[in-house]
């Protein structure tokens, strides 16, 4: 049975290259069929901000990446409540669907089921 | 499954020691490295936060003995073969980068 | 055990000394490394092309000399590498840029060399940050 990874990206979409390559490792572990994770955490749930523009920064648009996540296999999407609600965000009408709200509680108990973690 | 984790950053200006101490389990531990160390720091809101926490505690010593803290007996000094030793013990290593 | 060893800061950042100074400890414990592969700013490390003054620690040197005396397997992740200029010379010809900045021991390889260390490995250790 294969290795689960938990990736927890907490870094905000444009603080330079952390968000886009936290979420390359999840890609590619799902292009591999592996099972993997990944949680929203500090300010990584900005990621999650609904109708950003990166083109307003001359950046990729990292929600095409995000949305192909279920494609990759990779459905165990979690967000941070306390993260969310500290910065102001709904965690309704999010830029991804499907993403399972967790406290703090909820978080200790998801990175004790996974086998590897990495915080980024 | 425990999980040792592991904080290298200031917790001064930084939330990675707060949003740890949040997370970390009961059967956890916690190890600081690096600027970490200046969680040690008596008398200061991150190091009051970690007394209230109360994890079980490792520093790696070098960095404590470069920034000339002194180590309480909450927690242990550590050397490299010691790191090695804890991240084999614990079930995985959570390094916040 | 196996421990596989992701390194993602640079050369100079004290996070890239202690991975160095913990992979040490590993061999030196009985363990084996699975695989050192160096994400992020740690693609650095494997840069040929940096100078440390003479009186500060060769971080790039030493953690040359350790995969080669070792014969580990020290993989550097080319999206990573590419984007920081981080080039061997197969890279550098393909994309026809004049510097060469990596060579043996180091393999350029993608993240599925990550994800395959971690499934090999008994535990995963990453460094990074400060």
């Amino acid at each position: 049975m294969p290795k689960s990874l938990l990736i927890i990206s907490r870094q905000a979409p444009w603080s330079g290259p952390n968000a886009r390559e936290a979420l390359d490792i999840v890609l590619a572990g799902g292009a591999f069929d592996l099972p993997i994770g990944l949680l929203f955490l500090d300010d990584g749930v900005f990621q999650l901000t609904a109708k950003q523009d990166a083109k307003a920064l001359q950046q990729k648009d990292l929600s095409a990446n995000l949305q192909a996540l279920p494609m990759f296999g990779v459905e165990d999407l979690f967000v941070c409540g306390d993260s969310a609600a500290e910065r102001g965000l709904e965690t309704t009408g999010l830029a991804l669907e499907d993403v399972q709200v967790l406290s703090a509680h909820d978080i200790t108990a998801l990175i004790d089921r996974y086998d590897q973690v990495i915080t980024l | 499954m425990s999980t040792l984790h592991v904080l290298s950053h200031s917790p001064f200006g930084d939330d990675r020691l707060t949003s740890c101490l949040r997370v970390i389990g009961a059967d956890d531990a916690l190890l600081l490295t690096g600027d970490a160390v200046y969680a040690l720091q008596p008398g200061t809101v991150p190091c009051t936060a970690l007394n209230a926490r109360h994890p079980t505690l490792f520093v790696l010593a070098e960095d404590a003995r470069a920034r000339a803290l002194e180590i309480p007996d909450t927690a242990k000094a550590i050397d490299y073969a010691a790191f090695v030793e804890l991240s084999i013990h614990y079930d995985k290593v959570n390094s916040w980068l | 055990m196996k421990f596989a060893i992701a390194l993602f800061s640079a050369a100079h950042a004290p996070s890239s000394r202690r991975a160095l100074l913990f992979a040490q400890a590993a061999l030196a414990g009985g363990h084996e490394i699975v695989r050192l592969f160096f994400y992020q700013d740690g693609v650095y490390n494997a840069s040929a092309a940096v100078v440390t003054p003479q009186d500060e620690q060769d971080l790039p040197k030493q953690w040359r000399a350790f995969v080669t005396e070792h014969q580990l397997d020290g993989v550097v992740c080319i999206a990573a590498a590419l984007r920081r200029g981080v080039l061997n010379a197969e890279e550098a010809q393909r994309y026809q840029r004049e510097a060469v900045a990596v060579g043996a021991p180091w393999e350029l390889s993608g993240l599925g060399q990550l994800h395959d260390a971690v499934q090999e490995a008994d535990r995963l250790i990453c460094f990074g940050g400060a």
